[in-house]
């Protein structure tokens, strides 16, 4: 017993009573998180006689209809952002991730000619954003507007994105770096066969930031392109900003689909992309960051 | 057409003006804010320009098809039970290989682009030029509109839909065109679809001392919300404006609110008094009393309307918490049945999402009437000219021949009710984008409710009238004996 005594309280076998409770907050905490989710759901496969009978917060539609989602993809418009957003992440992630890469790893060598400057002046965008207008004005005279590269190069490299990867890139080994070196690699094989490998998992999350990024910006979309290069967005931002007016315009003999179910699917059709993705992902999350952040 | 940013250049008396035009903007409506807004420029004697001393466009009355219920000259639009034969007003294209830019609102989803959207190619073939729009949402279109500003290049139509334009009379003059030598007077006759906007509506054109822009038109009444004529019928009321005087409505109201059956007379006053302002006959925001201007609030019409609301609270006469409602669950309120009365402009009644349909779906049985209100004493009520114009079109300063191009383009978006042109930028292409019933009203197709969400109504467009192809018969009219204030 004495030595049963000695272990902490935490170290004890739960009693029933402590599991239950356990459960019941879990259970509770579970429902909060829950709610919002299946209420949206449910919202955006519910008629407009659903919604305002349920004061607007359905939870079991009673006539459940896809008129919201049929509404959002009639027309192409949708499935042509969809399309459109999914290149400009692909590429925008790949050229980021490149870009900052190349970056951090020259910002993570010693007695690079320069480096503390190029670092200050990265870093300084953490602390002080150009603004809307001046931004604008150097994509005008880059020539840059209505297109899709005005999608990507303003934010090609994300000041936060390299400190974690050059942080990262600083943790290694010197003696791998002198081993390369010795064995007459150059700066491009080090990086490609030492470095690289060695950094998946925090390459993992850069990648993931950025990717989410760029699935998620509307707002350059909607300042350097015409409505035809919307990503999705944008295009979502507009079903959510004007749901009320979207009905409106329908005037054929059919019964448009509520604004607030439009919106609601909105919100689905955003969220299922990034929840397909997120699962295989996130294991690297904390990993990935606290391992830059820390031991930089 | 690039901007003279020097003129655009501001010093500290500039910009303490420009705070005290704003602060006016908000207190005096767009006309005359801009009046006093402009005057005085740096150095030199101030001259206050005036909105009288402007030319406005003669206006020319349409001789269209003949409306089912005409017009009122107090500014209650004509209706139409079906849409006329059209008849087109452009036999040959106004223009010829022309190209214009555009920027303004889209409501809804972007549509699809020119090369897939019929009534888009046809509309430009109509008119003769390449219209390239840009679009974003009123909720966006101030930091677009200030971007694309700041950076110079200015399309030659630019949506003024109230965004915040630092300095707008300032920016009117060095940027934009000046209508009056085009439109002011008989010139109007060049363009006879502007033309025939009524005065009322040219109005509110005015910036600084001249016809700085065009208006989209609005009805100009816009109304007094809506009630469930169903629950009024069953306490005795079939028709608001018999109602004798503010007791008995104060009866009915009390009659109509039953807690047990989820039921009120009324929900929450955010969106808006203005049924019981005309009842008791307030001023719309300003009124002339012995030539000094006075604001509503000072009159004692609108502190009768305060006590008046004031009393129905005590009443309970008002969904409990409802003061914290959204629009959205204001109008579920309605289409319910828990609340009877709804303010909302007239332009929400018809259509698919109209109140006269969501009523009936939603809580069946029931029916959704216009409100008209009655006078507080037996008197006659007011109404209000407060839905005059959506917003207006500025034009990029540029030389005669541009902006006579771009006024002749304006003047084809414009085509008035009844036209072939009009039923092509409203309904698009006849196959493709809707199809004719029996009686030659127009019901869009899937693809036609994409097509026509190209915002052409938002670059320039007529007087409306009251027409609804969802419900040939359900445009109801609304002879109002009541005052019309401006």
């Amino acid at each position: 017993m004495a030595g049963s005594s000695a272990r902490p309280v935490w170290m004890e076998k739960p009693s029933a009573l402590g599991t239950g409770g356990k459960v019941a907050v879990l259970a509770v905490i579970s429902v909060l998180v829950l709610y919002p989710f299946v209420s949206v759901l449910a919202t955006s496969l519910s008629t407009e006689a659903d919604i305002s009978r349920h004061g607007g917060l359905v939870l079991i539609p009673d006539h459940p209809t896809l008129a919201a989602y049929r509404t959002i993809f009639a027309g192409g418009v949708v499935t042509d952002a969809l399309l459109r957003s999914i290149l400009i992440t692909a590429v925008g992630t790949f050229c980021s991730v490149a870009a900052t890469v190349g970056m951090a790893y020259g910002l993570s060598r010693r007695n690079v000619v320069g480096g503390r400057f190029f670092l200050l002046v990265a870093l300084f965008t953490m602390l002080f954003s150009p603004g809307v207008i001046p931004n604008f004005l150097v994509v005008k005279q880059l020539g840059l507007l209505d297109t899709y590269a005005s999608l990507v190069l303003p934010t090609l490299v994300s000041a936060f994105n390299l400190v974690v990867l050059r942080s990262f890139f600083m943790t290694l080994p010197s003696e791998l770096y002198e081993a390369a070196r010795i064995d007459g690699a150059g700066d491009f094989r080090v990086l490609a066969r030492i470095v690289l490998p060695l950094s998946k998992g925090v390459l993992a999350v850069v990648t993931l930031f950025y990717a989410v990024g760029y699935w998620n910006a509307f707002f350059n979309a909607m300042l350097y392109v015409n409505d035809d290069k919307w990503p999705l967005s944008m295009v979502l931002r507009q079903f959510v900003l004007q749901g009320q007016s979207l009905s409106d315009t329908v005037t054929g003999s059919e019964a448009a689909a509520p604004a607030q179910a439009i919106q609601m699917a909105v919100v689905i059709v955003s969220l299922v992309p990034i929840l397909l993705v997120y699962p295989f992902l996130q294991r690297y999350f904390t990993k990935g960051v606290l391992t830059g952040a820390i031991k930089g | 057409m690039g901007l003279d940013e020097s003129s655009l250049a501001m010093n500290r008396r500039g910009f303490l003006r420009t705070g005290a035009g704003a602060v006016l903007a908000g207190a005096f409506g767009t006309g005359v804010l801009s009046t006093v807004a402009g005057c005085g420029s740096d150095g030199g004697a101030s001259k206050v320009s005036s909105a009288a001393d402007v030319t406005l466009p003669t206006t020319i009355p349409y001789q269209g098809p003949k409306p089912d219920i005409a017009a009122t000259a107090d500014g209650v639009p004509a209706a139409f039970y079906t849409y006329p034969k059209p008849e087109r007003a452009f036999p040959t294209p106004p223009l010829k290989n022309e190209k214009i830019t555009a920027i303004t609102n889209v409501f809804g989803p972007p549509p699809p682009g020119r090369s897939k959207n019929p009534a888009w190619q046809e509309i430009e073939k109509r008119l003769g030029a390449q219209v390239d729009i840009t679009s974003v949402s009123s909720a966006d279109y101030e930091t677009k509109l200030n971007t694309v500003i700041a950076g110079g290049k200015l399309p030659d139509i630019m949506l003024y839909d109230g965004a915040g334009i630092n300095n707008l009379p300032r920016f009117l003059q060095s940027a934009c065109a000046d209508l009056t030598p085009l439109l002011g007077g008989d010139r109007a006759k060049d363009f006879p679809h502007l033309a025939m906007i009524p005065k009322t509506v040219w109005e509110t054109c005015t910036q600084a001392g001249k016809l700085y822009l065009l208006p989209i038109p609005r009805n100009i009444v816009g109304g007094s919300g809506f009630y469930n004529s169903t629950l009024f019928g069953k306490v005795g009321v079939t028709d608001t404006s018999a109602i004798r005087n503010a007791d008995d409505f104060l009866g009915v109201l009390k009659e109509l609110t039953r807690p047990k059956q989820n039921q009120w007379a009324l929900g929450s006053t955010n969106f808006g008094t203005t049924p019981f302002h005309h009842i008791f006959g307030s001023p719309n925001n300003w009124t002339l009393d012995g030539g000094k201007l006075v604001k509503n609030y000072e009159t004692d019409e609108y502190k009768a309307t305060l006590e008046f609301l004031v009393e129905l609270h005590r009443a309970g006469c008002f969904v409990p918490g409802s003061e914290g409602w959204t629009k959205q669950q204001m109008q579920n309120g309605f289409a319910a049945g828990k609340v009877a009365m709804i303010y909302d402009g007239l332009p929400a009644y018809a259509g698919p999402t109209g109140y006269f349909r969501t009523l009936p779906q939603t809580h069946q049985g029931n029916e959704a009437k216009p409100f008209l209100p009655f006078g507080h004493d037996g008197g006659k009520p007011v109404t209000w000219q407060d839905n005059i114009a959506f917003g207006w079109i500025m034009l990029a300063k540029a030389d005669e021949k541009r902006l006579r191009t771009v006024l002749k383009a304006c003047d084809f978006l414009a085509s008035p009710f009844g036209t072939a042109e009009y039923l092509l930028l409203n309904y698009g292409v006849e196959g493709a984008d809707y199809k004719l019933d029996p009686k030659g009203n127009p019901t869009l197709t899937a693809q036609g409710n994409q097509d026509t969400l190209v915002p052409w109504k938002f670059l320039s467009a007529p007087s409306q009238v009251v027409y609804d192809p969802t419900r040939p018969r359900g445009t109801t009219s609304t002879s109002c004996t009541a005052r019309t204030r401006r």
